[in-house]
């Protein structure tokens, strides 16, 4: 080829990356010269607080222009991928973040303002997904318990007592049935919605799922019917126990309904209790503002010692090793820490406040939970605490629509086996 | 190639010198595509395949691991299951597109009354946004079928296609194939307008039905249409990915599991190197096909 050849394309090839490297520069500044940071949020039912949180945070300073982005969980994770993670979030503190959290994609939180406050007792609930050496890469911002949640309106027209034992909640759903009223609504549509209700809190009120989860990674690539701990022998008892009750107790469309529907349909008293966490709680209130709603733990066993709540640290702050604006967000987070704010977030969504500092006073909805939550009779919730790429949302809702329990908790076995094979 | 620069070269001069002033405007054309194609397709395909043979999950550190991805995945039931799942799918659906594109295309080429307005209506599907197309059907699927037929009394009706698990891939490939329908009725049309009319008018001389015409002419003569259309629409299928995810999520249980959802599984989910791994056995098979396609359809039915 002659010159006059590549000296078109050069030219053309250095325009590309001049427009490239244009697109690229204009993202980090916004347009009043402000230093933009980009802080990830996508609890939906929080998403009306927090935008009004943000605009409030922008109006007071003048220095930090924070960008709300509400994409998602998945997006999140596929940014880290992409090397361009969010400057700042506040997010669900799962295996998901843990993966960030053990590789050291996250950066020390250690020397902040907020750090200092946060109770040290919530720390088993952060390390139980793993820590990064001489790190604080996380700080919880608002702890969650769930439970059954009933209305009450129900459980007094019918005079049922709230059930302490296996039995008595058996019994308790004989009588609701018998006077027509549906036990429970089950929106199995939604997968989620039966790992975290029906699964978790039929497996963590019989069994001690953190001592099982250790078991667990410690027989690694041997998990099977030998193994100290195995899916197959640790769980077929607990999900019978839940089949039980998803087999005879709930609305006969349940395969068809999701988590919207769930709520609608609960806030019109179309069933006795919901097995759902205090998130649902604002999402129920937008129908039925005044509906009298309470809590307790699913008794699984015939002890009332054995009844505990599921918690999980619903939110926690972190902030990426590769944002290029840790400053300002370092600055926002301790905005968000200030008392009356997490105070004030907490409150309108249920959780419990993660600060030394901070003032108790439950809402009628969850006080059921208080009790178990203060003398820590807790448990995380099975499905939290397994790796992500093992389908286990999938199989529980399996599980509810018919597939065989054995069968399935093998499956489960086999695959976290391979999972510990390769990684 | 080198045979006719061979024998060209031997030819002299001025038919050489021809060829090889061949307007620089033509590689100007090529190198946006080449160039953005590079960047954005073989690049990072090569450093997929380069993680496929380490540990890693998408960031932080990793290590080589050799062969363990692939031996894993070969073991792995539900990466087996995606592939069943994908292709049956993709064989039905693409049978059931073909069927219909090609009934309605004859009937939208014949003598009726409305055909452009009919045209649009029924190219409508293509210009919606699958992942629209899939949560509006959900909704159908979930709330207004169970309601008509408990209304009508059919109880089978009454709980969801979608809730299933053995029959839930047929709401797939419906919706699938609704959206898939409008692309291979255009290129029918396209294929029977081509066909000159005089060779219907000498089979009406010979005395053939419109049914024989059908069979005997219209049919042989789009073949090679058929070809494109399976093809194009086998290639789609196997990518199915959108319509899956607003309608079932891979459910109920892990039913509806499309290959590509299982890596984009890997992509969120922290299993970035063995979904890699997953990937490039995909890419393989694709390319198999393919191959097989092209040796298939060679010499034949060319267009």
């Amino acid at each position: 080829m002659s010159l006059k050849l590549t000296r078109t394309p050069r030219t053309a090839v250095l325009g590309l990356c001049l427009a490239l490297l244009a697109g690229l520069l204009s993202g980090c500044t916004g347009d009043s010269g402000k230093e933009t940071i980009r802080f990830t949020f996508s609890k939906r039912e929080a998403i009306g607080f927090m935008t009004k949180l943000v605009a409030d945070y922008n109006a007071s300073q003048d220095s930090t222009e924070v960008i709300l982005d509400t994409s998602g969980v998945d997006v999140v994770s596929a940014s880290f991928v992409r090397g361009n993670p969010p400057d700042i979030a506040l997010a669900n503190y799962n295996m998901e973040t843990a993966r960030f959290v053990q590789r050291g994609a996250l950066s020390d939180l250690s020397g902040t303002q907020a750090a200092t406050r946060v109770r040290k007792d919530l720390q088993p609930l952060m390390d139980q997904y793993g820590s990064y050496p001489d790190r604080t890469s996380a700080l919880p911002y608002s702890v969650m318990a769930s439970s059954v949640i009933y209305n009450k309106e129900i459980f007094a027209a019918h005079g049922i007592e709230v059930p302490e034992t296996w039995s008595e909640l058996l019994a308790a759903c004989d009588a609701l049935k018998a006077a027509g009223v549906t036990p429970f609504y089950a929106t199995w549509k939604d997968d989620w919605t039966v790992a975290q209700g029906w699964f978790d809190y039929s497996v963590g009120g019989q069994l001690d799922t953190l001592d099982f989860f250790d078991k667990l990674a410690e027989a690694g690539t041997d998990v099977g019917p030998d193994s100290p701990a195995s899916f197959q022998k640790d769980f077929e008892q607990p999900v019978e126990k839940m089949l039980k009750l998803a087999g005879t107790y709930v609305n006969k469309d349940a395969a068809s309904r999701g988590y919207g529907d769930g709520n609608l349909a609960f806030s019109q008293g179309k069933a006795a209790m919901y097995l759902q966490g205090p998130w649902a709680f604002s999402e129920i209130a937008k129908t039925a503002p005044d509906l009298q709603l309470g809590t307790f733990p699913l008794p699984m066993t015939e002890n009332p010692e054995d009844l505990r709540v599921r918690v999980n640290v619903d939110l926690a702050a972190w902030i990426p090793e590769e944002s290029k604006h840790k400053e300002a967000a370092r600055a926002f987070l301790e905005y968000l820490y200030q008392p009356e704010i997490i105070e004030a977030y907490n409150k309108s969504q249920l959780g419990f406040t993660p600060t030394t500092d901070a003032d108790a006073a439950p809402d009628p909805r969850i006080e059921g939970m208080v009790e178990y939550y203060d003398k820590g009779s807790v448990y995380q919730g099975p499905s939290v605490l397994v790796p992500r790429t093992i389908p286990i949302m999938n199989y529980t809702q399996a599980l509810v629509l018919g597939a065989d329990p054995a069968a399935t908790f093998r499956t489960l076995d086999a695959d976290w086996a391979r999972l510990a094979f390769r990684q | 190639m080198s045979t006719t620069t061979a024998t060209r070269r031997g030819q002299g001069r001025p038919e050489s010198r021809s060829r090889r002033r061949v307007e620089p405007i033509f590689y100007f054309f090529l190198l946006p595509s080449l160039v953005l194609f590079t960047l954005a397709i073989t690049v990072p395909g090569l450093v997929g395949i380069f993680f496929s043979f380490t540990d890693s999950i998408g960031i932080g550190d990793w290590e080589f691991a050799g062969l363990t991805n692939y031996i894993a995945i070969f073991s792995d039931p539900a990466i087996l299951q995606s592939y069943l799942f994908t292709f049956g799918f993709s064989i039905v659906t693409v049978l059931v597109v073909n069927v219909i594109a090609f009934l309605l295309a004859v009937g939208l080429t014949s003598q009726i009354r409305m055909k452009t307005a009919l045209r649009t209506i029924f190219v409508i599907p293509m210009v919606v946004s699958g992942i629209i197309i899939a949560y509006v059907f959900n909704f159908l699927f979930s709330n207004s079928l169970p309601s008509a037929g408990a209304a009508a009394g059919i109880s089978w009706l009454e709980t969801s296609l979608l809730a299933n698990p053995d029959l839930a891939w047929i709401a797939i490939v419906v919706v699938t194939a609704w959206q898939a329908v409008p692309g291979a009725l255009l290129i029918y049309i396209a294929g029977l307008v081509s066909i000159p009319g005089d060779v219907y008018e000498a089979a009406e001389i010979d005395g053939a039905s419109k049914f024989q015409q059908l069979l005997k002419i219209t049919a042989p003569l789009v073949a090679g249409y058929v070809v494109i259309n399976i093809i194009l629409g086998f290639k789609g299928f196997l990518n199915a990915y959108d319509i899956i995810v607003g309608l079932t999520n891979g459910g109920p249980g892990t039913s509806t599991r499309s290959i590509a959802m299982t890596v984009i599984a890997g992509f969120n989910g922290g299993d970035y190197a063995y979904q890699m791994a997953n990937a490039t056995i995909f890419f393989v098979v694709a390319v198999l096909i393919s191959l097989l396609q092209l040796s298939l359809t060679r010499g034949r039915n060319t267009l």
